[in-house]
């Protein structure tokens, strides 16, 4: 199977600046991992470095312990599956997943028996002898991954497998790929700028932004415990209040919080609340008062811009029982506000 | 419009292209055809007795010498034009445009100014009256084409599919024969064509420097046609034609506009 370990690596474009620095990553046996990152962060280079399509400057990549930098894509145990099918038009379905097996010489009974082993797990059963064109985009993508996934690569590689396709489509094929990944226990690397993409189908997401690694662990790591406010942000953060220790307490112009991380004293902290994380109700005495600027209408919830105390939070209210002008009464659990220091 | 119209239109072309072969087939087939008659005034086979019997030996070393030259000529032409179709198509880079106009000055310059040149050149290196001298000098014209066919082919290209080929385990030599042969097939055979085909028909860069000892079917049929004898010239021009008809009617199906076009 396949161990991948990256280190110090750094990529450019043509001898440019470079995309991605000093990038390090370790991907244990069987793991199914995520790339997240803003479009035009350097994710698809990076996967290109690894399968051997770009050289990198600098580092270099270890699949099973063995230094793979210097092997061509060719020798390389890592297959990529690029964003666009790219099916060869002049082969047929069945032609197509077996270029791999017909690259390696691999012809005959063997062959076509695995072709059909990875047609009845891509549910592409009956269509070996279709021609590409006939097929809808949501087939074409389940044949390029076939066409990887035949070859039992150690890693597997996808390029945003997902952003062809339509909603509904997009949920069938996520739940094939995870099911295939659960099934064939391939290493997989896949990458995506969709965070819920990213926490739904990977079992640890790694974030890059600005072409830094910033944050790897589990989807709810990232998602509940941010290291700095550019993480927090890129989930949908968007409430950022800064304070001072003192006492033992986060003093803030929202009142004070017992700390519960382990912090320096007397120096600034910017804390972040997810906006469902506030509770909000009618205006009462017990809790911080506030005042709702507007409202957007979201469906299963309402966001509501709250003024309070001079700072302006956002608020994910169930229902749509708020309205603007409103007077209301905010109540923000400590164990749900998470601190950074300022200069960060 | 009336519904007989496209029809007509569509059979009008082929018979406007046709028509002027109709007189030389008429002059090989005559024995008397003088003026102001509208047909020969006697048939007879002496043209084609004559092509076929006493210059019959002439004629096909001649037919020969031009397949071989026209057919070396389009092998060449694609082979040298296709990764230079690839670099215009796929690469930026400085000089770009300078370049393509240097591809293009064969054409623009008359080819009396190229040949002229070149045989002052080729007798110091001794390609002067040689096959190979003839073949270089009909690249000249011959390579423009090629490479301007490539360069279409390879601007609709997408290069990731011999990405994807590699990643899927192919090697260079796999990937030019899996990959990029098959998706540039239809315009390798346009370009090799024109190639061919103008080739075929060179007449004045083959006289300068072959210097009449390359003599491939035009310079003989000049030298027949020169000597006055028109049902001998008919008979040659036909022979002429034939060869170049099969190989475009072999490969007409390439020619479409859509089949040039490279897939996305």
């Amino acid at each position: 199977m396949g161990s991948l370990k990256i280190r110090n690596l750094s990529l450019s474009y043509n001898g440019g600046a470079p995309v991605i620095e000093k990038f390090n990553l370790d991907v244990s046996d069987g793991e199914c991992m995520g790339l997240l990152g803003p479009s035009g962060v350097g994710k698809t280079t990076i996967l290109k470095a690894l399968a051997g399509l770009i050289q990198p400057d600098q580092g270099c990549i270890l699949i099973d312990d063995v230094d793979v930098t210097a092997l061509p894509p060719e020798k390389r145990d890592a297959v990529m599956v690029f964003q666009k099918p790219l099916l060869f038009p002049f082969m047929n379905v069945a032609q197509n997943i077996g270029f791999g097996l017909r690259m390696r010489k691999i012809n005959g009974a063997h062959k076509q028996s695995e072709i059909n082993n990875i047609l009845r797990l891509t549910r592409l059963d009956g269509f070996g002898r279709h021609k590409v064109h006939e097929l809808s985009g949501g087939q074409q993508q389940r044949v390029s991954l076939a066409r990887a996934l035949i070859l039992r690569p150690a890693i597997l590689l996808l390029d945003e497998p997902l952003s062809n396709l339509d909603a509904n489509l997009r949920q069938e094929m996520r739940e094939l790929i995870q099911e295939i990944q659960t099934k064939t226990n391939i290493t997989t690397i896949f990458v995506t700028h969709d965070q819920s993409e990213a926490l739904m189908m990977s079992q640890r997401v790694s974030l890059i932004l600005d072409g830094r690694l910033r944050q790897v662990g589990r989807p709810q790591d990232l998602f509940y415990r941010p290291v700095d406010p550019d993480v927090a942000r890129f989930f949908g953060g968007c409430n950022f209040f800064t304070g001072e220790i003192k006492n033992g307490q986060f003093e803030t112009p929202l009142g004070l919080f017992p700390v519960g991380q382990d912090l320096k004293k007397n120096q600034p902290y910017t804390a972040t609340i997810r906006p469902e994380d506030i509770v909000i109700s009618p205006a009462n005495d017990k809790h911080l008062r506030g005042a709702i600027l507007r409202t957007n209408f979201e469906g299963a919830a309402t966001r509501l811009w709250v003024q309070c105390n001079g700072v302006q939070l956002i608020v994910l209210a169930a229902g749509a029982q708020y309205k603007a002008h409103q007077n209301v009464s905010l109540h923000i659990p400590p164990d749900k506000i998470r601190l950074f220091p300022k200069n960060v | 419009m009336k519904p007989w119209f496209k029809p007509m239109i569509v059979w009008l072309i082929p018979l406007a292209i046709c028509l002027p072969f109709i007189p030389l087939v008429l002059w090989s087939l005559s024995d008397r055809w003088f003026y102001p008659a509208l047909g020969p005034q006697t048939w007879g086979l002496r043209a084609w007795l004559y092509v076929f019997g006493s210059a019959g030996a002439q004629i096909i070393a001649s037919l020969l010498q031009s397949i071989l030259v026209a057919t070396i000529t389009a092998f060449t032409s694609v082979i040298i034009g296709t990764p230079a179709g690839r670099a215009l198509g796929l690469y930026d880079f400085k000089g770009k445009d300078f370049i393509s106009l240097l591809f293009m000055l064969p054409v623009i310059v008359p080819p009396l100014c190229v040949a002229m040149g070149l045989h002052l050149w080729f007798i110091r290196l001794s390609l002067a009256e040689t096959y190979v001298g003839v073949i270089l000098v009909h690249l000249t014209f011959c390579l423009p084409y090629s490479i301007f066919v490539m360069w279409g082919v390879f601007s609709n290209y997408n290069p990731d599919y011999e990405h994807q080929a590699r990643s899927l385990g192919a090697s260079s030599g796999q990937i030019v024969l899996k990959i990029i042969l098959p998706f540039t097939m239809p315009g390798l055979i346009v370009a090799g064509l024109f190639s061919f085909l103008l080739s075929w028909s060179q007449y004045l860069s083959t006289l300068i420097i072959g210097g009449g000892r390359v003599t491939t079917l035009p310079i003989m049929l000049f030298a027949l046609m020169a000597s006055g004898d028109r049902p001998v010239a008919g008979a040659v021009s036909i022979i002429f034609v034939l060869p170049a008809l099969i190989v475009l009617l072999f490969s007409a199906r390439y020619l479409g506009g859509r089949s040039v076009v490279g897939v996305r």
